[in-house]
């Protein structure tokens, strides 16, 4: 084999160039994610699972969930809402501005300006940033982001969904919900095309009772939460006292 | 030209076969490896925090939320329950020998917020009076440790929930409460408290 060498350093630089590109790039660009602060708060996100829910992540992988649901949610747009908060001490004016002007969908500039008006006429206002997106608020309210998947090994992003996105199940329903939905998925969902997982349950004095795979299946399930602001995926809290 | 009359092929448009010089090979790869370098410098202008539908990082600094009233009051929400709430309650009730209540608070309701400031930075020794009766406890210093827009948020929240509707209380007055107090301040008494101005 006269060119052998030659072989080896030509296949030696297409397989490093691939390397580089595909392991070393991403290594360097992502590979220092680490916990984030909550937008407008102290507290970091997000927090390292619970033991059950840490195990819960290998069963949910371990029964191939993630060939059929994903756990990552998409946003096409973002936008500003200009929301009144005090009208002032004309109402009557602010109220005649408010109906001329557009309040919702609105760009950052546009925000500003109109926010601008309604504080020249007496009125208060804030300024909401939203979401928007077929995933949203069905899924989810912002986008998933590299955070969000800082403690799992491996990442189950999921690429079809059959049933639905998981990225924030752990707000939708409670554990007993979650275990009557994985012994009897028709119980819960009419037309669910789910198959059940009965054999996460076993038969204890004539009673039917969740093993601890399936425990720890729905541990892992109900931490699935993405429901904060972040730097990287910003909007507005709902407030609270209303 | 010398040599035309050698080349036909030259005259008739046709491009002459000649070998290109070794320094402008040299010269294209070495650009070429210049760009490359620059464009990995610039990790070809990735950031790990832009996302679609973003385009660039000034747009996503703009659309960060601004911390309006409400994200005030969520914010002291989440740290009155993480701190306070301990004692006095997540409904801000107090507990029987252990914390008086917030809730319609004389102390909490007050015009002047010099005092409730002073409460959670300086902590509170012997007794207190809330609502006409007498605390004999006493409280460290739990606000001291969180920053101005935290304690803020606090003191806000607190200002204006289960029933209190009293002003808002800003980062500035904090600061300002922080600064005139020095390092380690002595917890104070109700009595020397009410002797403070409002």
């Amino acid at each position: 084999m006269k060119s052998g060498f030659r072989v080896f350093v030509a296949a030696f630089i297409a397989l490093g160039a691939s390397w580089c590109g595909f392991v070393l790039a991403p290594a360097l660009q992502l590979g220092a994610a680490k916990q984030t602060q909550i937008l407008n708060s102290s507290e970091i996100y997000p927090l390292q699972r619970p033991g059950a829910a840490a195990l819960g992540l290998q069963v949910y992988r371990s029964l191939g969930c993630a060939a059929c649901h994903t756990t990552q949610v998409q946003q096409s747009g973002f936008a500003c809402d200009v929301v009144l908060t005090s009208a002032g001490k004309n109402p009557e004016v602010v109220s005649n501005l408010i109906s001329t002007l557009k309040l919702t969908g609105l760009t950052k500039d546009e925000a500003d300006s109109v926010a601008g008006k309604i504080t020249a006429a007496g009125g208060k206002t804030e300024t909401h940033i939203v979401t928007t997106g077929s995933d949203i608020p069905r899924w989810g309210i912002r986008r998933s982001v590299a955070e969000d998947f800082l403690w799992d090994y491996p990442v189950q992003l999921g690429s079809i969904r059959v049933g639905p996105d998981l990225a924030n199940v752990g707000l939708r329903y409670d554990a007993a919900w979650e275990l009557a939905h994985l012994y009897e998925p028709k119980s819960k969902v009419k037309d669910s095309v789910m198959p059940p997982f009965r054999f996460l349950f076993e038969e204890k004095n004539g009673e039917v009772a969740p093993t601890e795979d399936a425990k720890n299946l729905v541990a892992y399930l109900l931490s699935l939460r993405a429901d904060v602001p972040l730097y990287d995926a910003p909007f507005t809290q709902p407030s609270l006292n209303k | 030209m010398s040599d035309e009359p050698k080349n036909p092929s030259a005259t008739s448009g046709e491009t002459k076969s000649s070998a290109v010089p070794m320094w402008i090979f040299s010269l294209l790869l070495l650009l070429l490896f210049l760009g490359a370098v620059y464009f990995d410098h610039h990790s070809g202008w990735f950031n790990s925090q832009v996302y679609a539908p973003y385009n660039n990082a000034e747009e996503l600094d703009a659309y960060q939320p601004k911390s309006g009233a409400a994200a005030m009051l969520a914010q002291g929400k989440r740290n009155y329950e993480m701190i306070c709430g301990a004692c006095h309650g997540a409904d801000g009730l107090g507990k029987p020998g252990q914390a008086p209540p917030l809730a319609g608070s004389e102390w909490v309701n007050a015009k002047g917020i010099q005092r409730l400031i002073h409460i959670p930075l300086t902590g509170v020794s012997g007794g207190i009076t809330v609502e006409g009766k007498d605390w004999n406890m006493s409280m460290a210093a739990m606000g001291a440790a969180l920053s101005d827009s935290d304690l803020a948020a606090v003191l806000t929240y607190v200002r204006n929930s289960w029933g209190n509707k009293a002003g808002e209380v800003t980062p500035d007055d904090v600061k300002a409460v922080r600064a005139a107090l020095g390092g380690h301040p002595q917890p104070m008494t109700g009595e020397e408290m009410m002797k403070m101005s409002e």
